[in-house]
């Protein structure tokens, strides 16, 4: 009966003041009673006549109470209060299958929340500026290709656009070495335009924010704003440290703000320490100003905010109308115009409310693929409890067919029975929820591994939204595994139920398809899941023994900066050379050498080459490197000789290619003392270099494609000025102690070149580790999950199969009694279970398939087909065993049934 | 629901005990007792009504906010609970007797019927 809100808000005040209440109650009937008793007294009946008739009248006083409290009571709430106590005691009472499953959830939830919080710090998680919806990347659509670098030409004619944007504004970080208290120290920062705070709408909590005065050519002060981080930690919170100058990169700058604590910019991965306006680029970078490069330099991340009323789309359209203009505007060459938009070149927009990280382009496939996996998990667990609740479910028959039979309504023995699995997710949820966080942040430790300067940073904390995962999957959960195990405990006719003895055979061959059909679906995700992990594990080995092109092992990697020394040519190939021999006479070390890109370290260069006779230009890769590179590194010279010394400023351009460069630019001849020519950008001449050897494909940027086509040129014949390069140094003993050669480096740094910061140490094979982090993480993942997956399946099996033979157990013994062999009865269960995991590894085998091909369409499988024999071969052994292992136990024991006693229960 | 000293007088027509104590109370605030005392002396001592099933219903109209309840004093000079129409009981009362004038003449056209 609906009391409408009036009867709810004074149920409501009666659920807090229930005292009063009995006692108002109590006294109101006294009140009755009292008047009837004078009523009688006066028409002249005895006081003793009085009171029995009031007794009659009356009846018990506690059933009065219940009766009148019941109209003031919320119904469900109480019996929903009655409800979870009794599910705790029959929980309680089966310790064992509470914790299994408990555990099993707390698995699948942890996990499923673990990489959901990462999806959300990385994919979902809006930018802390206000009206974040407004804000929109800029990307250049090239075709189908998608680039989210802009050179400055074209950043600064969109600025000046305000068409749909209010603002536009671009920033870049980089690694700046600031000069503080205690020396010359490597410090995040990053370089944004003027409308760059105005655009996220962002206020200072001292001073002010850059503004596009500061972020001009020739402007007299250069100012630069403090993150809230550093100004507490470097600056002591003073608020002073207005005006104060601040020498970033030999440029002194004027401090003239302070940001508010937990603003980091518009990319949600970066911690920079400041940011100093865009336009002070060509003073840090003198001699090498990427501004200055004009198009030729794509180094911006430019986002906008949109006008009010402007849709993204209507954005996107007048950035596309734009783009010729544009084009017009920032590039002189008109075939260089004409051929981009010939190759679809336009701008557009994408939404950028989450802000722009280049992290999401490379972690949010790997992210999804983990996420599908943990989803597998779960579901595991899921298939795993309703087998068990259905079981559980079924040996309960009985009693529910009792309480049916007494009047019970179905709907609340279902009721009952979702809230029984319904606590299972909750407190599995809870024990996930409390490792959710370690587990996402040492997951996002490894992943982000590689980035030693300016280390980008996912914050995974918890928030609403994985607060919210967290109910949608228990209540999924409490559906998925519940609700199937209740209607189907509580379907069967009542007297059905009660005529049949407790271990009769019946209603089990009558029920057994379904949970047969679950075993088989759980045995099937079981083994797509072991081969998902399998692939990606042996995709991992490939890569690693595949290689780089040489021994990692044993190259330790120091790197110098010696921009700020303004040296080129022979002057700095000698400055290199000084630092060599310093380095090489330390112990340990057999080998120095120098090199400008080392691999994967997110560096590359090409230039288009043409051989001489030829017309067509060819993409090359470019490196520079000192004399002894290759040997040092170890790799292979299949033709020719390296440089020497006597390779200077002044001498014949020479050139060193790859096995791959070779077969492209020179397919039918031998590239030995060929010529090719390339264009220099920057001074319009033609340069000519001769081949003088062929070296051994090594990979360039990236560790999953093969080599491209490279060549080399020597540090001193590098017309770019002021470069930096980085020692390579093959120790003796691959063991050798990397900690003394750092030192060594420092001291003889601090000899040759006192100006530059102190060298970083890294060793390649970390290089190259920290390269294949994504695949380290997400194989260890899979592996991980593969084991889960195989020990929940173990548990499933077992669990469901002792209790169905159990259930068989009187049945097994008329057989042994009419003088069936044991070793008969252990091959019937165990046939019946075989053919069970049969089909599930058929079913596995076909959905593994699937899976597969769809890792391969993602990239994420490397020299490994989706049906590689062996990994399937392993799969399927590995789950036969279990399954094997878990089917033997229960068939062993119905073997060993005393055929008296199991007649007997009857 | 009552009890009637007439046996033949039959069941009453369901929701009548509560058209009755709104009813009762629109001489204004009664305890519970007066109410029956009154349903009781008004039908010519037909009606009597039980208390298991008076206060029940008192509650029941309470809840849905037709009746407000406080306590005072009664004219014996004892605490009580005293009931009295609210606005929405009033609205109620007259449609209730509405309906009940409609019902019962129209159970007295088919009776007296030839």
């Amino acid at each position: 009966m609906s009391y409408g809100t009036h009867g709810f808000r004074l149920r409501i005040k009666a659920l807090f003041h229930k005292r009063r209440m009995d006692r108002d109650m109590a006294e109101e009937l006294a009140f009755h009673q009292a008047m009837m008793r004078e009523k009688m007294l006066r028409e002249g009946a005895s006081p003793g006549e009085a009171e029995t008739a009031m007794r009659r009248d009356f009846g018990s006083e506690a059933r009065w109470h219940e009766r009148l409290r019941e109209l003031w009571q919320f119904r469900s709430l109480e019996q929903l209060k009655r409800d979870v106590v009794f599910s705790m005691r029959l929980l309680k009472k089966s310790p064992v299958f509470t914790s299994v499953a408990v555990l099993t959830l707390a698995l699948g939830i942890g996990a499923n929340m673990a990489i959901f919080s990462m999806i959300n710090a990385l994919l979902l998680r809006p930018l802390p500026v206000p009206h974040s919806d407004e804000l929109a990347v800029i990307r250049i659509n090239y075709g189908p290709q998608i680039q989210y670098s802009m050179a400055s030409p074209f950043f600064r004619s969109l600025e000046r656009r305000h068409d749909v944007f209010s603002q536009v504004f671009a920033f870049s970080r980089y690694p700046f070495n600031v000069r503080m208290r205690g020396g010359i120290e490597a410090m995040p920062g990053e370089m944004v335009s003027g409308d760059y705070f105005s655009g996220l709408q962002i206020w200072p909590i001292l001073g002010r924010t850059l503004t596009p005065q500061d972020d001009r050519p020739g402007a007299p002060v250069q100012s630069l704003v403090l993150s809230y981080d550093t100004w507490k930690h470097r600056f002591d919170s003073n608020p002073a440290v207005l005006g104060q100058t601040l020498e970033v990169s030999k440029v002194m700058f004027t401090i003239v703000g302070v940001m508010p604590k937990g603003f980091y910019g518009a990319d949600p991965t970066e911690r920079p320490d400041f940011f100093i306006p865009l336009a002070t680029e060509p003073l840090i970078n003198p001699e090498n100003s990427i501004t200055k490069a004009g198009y030729h330099g794509w180094w911006l991340s430019v986002m906008g905010r949109r006008q009010a009323g402007v849709t993204l789309p209507q954005a996107s359209a007048a950035l596309a109308t734009a783009t010729e203009p544009i084009l017009r505007e920032g590039v002189p060459d008109a075939n260089w115009i004409a051929h981009s938009l010939k190759d679809h070149f336009r701008f557009d927009a994408e939404a950028g409310g989450r802000g722009f990280t280049y992290m999401r382009l490379t972690f949010s496939k790997p992210l999804y693929v983990v996420f599908a996996m943990c989803g597998g998990i779960l579901l595991l667990a899921c298939l795993n409890l309703t087998s068990l609740l259905l079981a559980r479910g079924a040996s309960r028959e009985r009693e529910l067919a009792t309480r049916l039979a007494l009047g019970a309504a179905r709907a609340r023995l279902v009721q009952q029975m979702l809230l029984e699995s319904f606590m299972l997710g909750a407190a599995g949820a809870a024990i996930g929820l409390v490792f959710a966080p370690l587990v996402s942040q040492s997951l996002s430790a490894v992943l982000l591994a590689n980035n030693s300067i300016a280390a980008p940073h996912l914050d995974t904390s918890l928030d609403v939204r994985v607060f919210g995962f967290a109910v949608l999957l228990v209540a999924v959960l409490t559906l998925l595994i519940g609700l199937l195990p209740a209607l189907m405990a509580t379907g069967g006719s009542v007297s059905e139920h009660l005529k049949e003895g407790q271990h009769a055979s019946r209603s089990y061959t009558r029920r057994a398809l379904l949970p047969r059909l679950l075993m088989a679906s759980e045995v099937g995700l079981a083994l797509t899941l072991l081969i998902g992990a399998g692939l990606l594990a042996a995709s991992l080995t490939r890569l690693y023994h595949s290689g780089i092109g040489y021994d990692p092992k044993g190259l330790e990697l120091l790197s110098f900066s010696m921009e700020t020394e303004k040296l080129h040519g022979d002057a700095l190939a000698e400055r290199y050379r000084e630092i060599g021999e310093g380095l090489v006479r330390q112990p340990g070390v057999r080998s120095v050498s120098f090199v400008l890109i080392t691999p994967f370290m997110g560096m590359s260069w090409d230039e288009g080459f043409t051989p001489e006779g030829e017309k067509t230009e060819k993409d090359m890769w470019m490196n520079v490197v000192s004399p002894g590179y290759f040997s040092t590194s170890g790799i292979a010279m299949l033709a020719g000789h390296d440089f020497s010394a006597a390779d200077t400023a002044s001498s014949s351009l020479k050139i060193v290619i790859n096995h791959a460069a070779a077969k492209l630019l020179f397919p039918d001849r031998n590239p030995i003392g060929q010529h090719m020519t390339r264009k220099d950008a920057r001074s319009n001449k033609t340069l000519s270099y001769e081949v003088i050897a062929v070296v051994g494909d090594a990979k360039y940027s990236d560790v999953h494609v093969p080599a491209p086509a490279t060549v080399y040129l020597t540090i001193a014949q590098n017309i770019d000025p002021f470069v930096s390069y980085n020692a390579v140094v093959r120790m003796a003993d691959a063991k050798a102690q990397a900690g003394s050669l750092l030192a060594a480096a420092r001291d003889v740094t601090h000899r040759v070149a006192p100006d530059i910061p102190a060298p970083t140490l890294t060793s390649l094979y970390q290089v190259v580790d920290n390269a294949l982090a994504t695949e380290r993480v997400m194989v260890l993942l899979a592996l991980y999950f593969a084991a889960v997956a195989l020990m929940v399946t173990g548990i499933g099996l077992y669990g469901t199969l002792a209790y169905a033979t159990a259930r068989r157990t009187s049945e097994i013994g008329i057989r042994i009694a009419l003088g069936a062999q044991r070793e008969r009865v252990v091959a019937l269960v165990f046939r019946e279970n075989a053919i069970l995991a049969l089909s599930g590894v058929v079913a596995g085998l076909v959905l593994a398939l699937f899976a597969a091909r769809t890792l391969t369409h993602l990239n994420f499988l490397f020299a490994t087909t989706a049906h590689d024999p062996l990994v399937l071969a392993l799969a399927v052994l590995a789950l036969a065993i279990v399954a094997t292992a878990a089917s033997l136990v229960p068939a062993m024991r119905a073997s060993r049934i005393d055929p008296i006693r199991a007649i007997r229960c009857e | 629901m009552f009890r009637e000293k007439d046996a033949d007088a039959g069941q009453l027509i369901q929701g009548t005990l509560e058209m009755l104590i709104l009813r009762a109370l629109t001489r204004g605030p009664q305890h519970g007792y007066a109410v029956a005392e009154w349903i009781h002396n008004t039908s010519q001592q037909v009606l009597r009504v039980e208390e298991g099933a008076l206060y029940p219903a008192l509650h029941r109209l309470e809840l849905r906010g037709l009746l407000a309840a406080k306590w005072g004093m009664s004219e014996n000079n004892r605490r009580a609970k005293f009931y009295q129409l609210t606005a929405e009981g009033k609205k109620r009362l007259e449609a209730e007797s509405q309906r009940w004038a409609r019902l019962s003449a129209a159970v007295a056209f088919v009776m007296q019927a030839s």
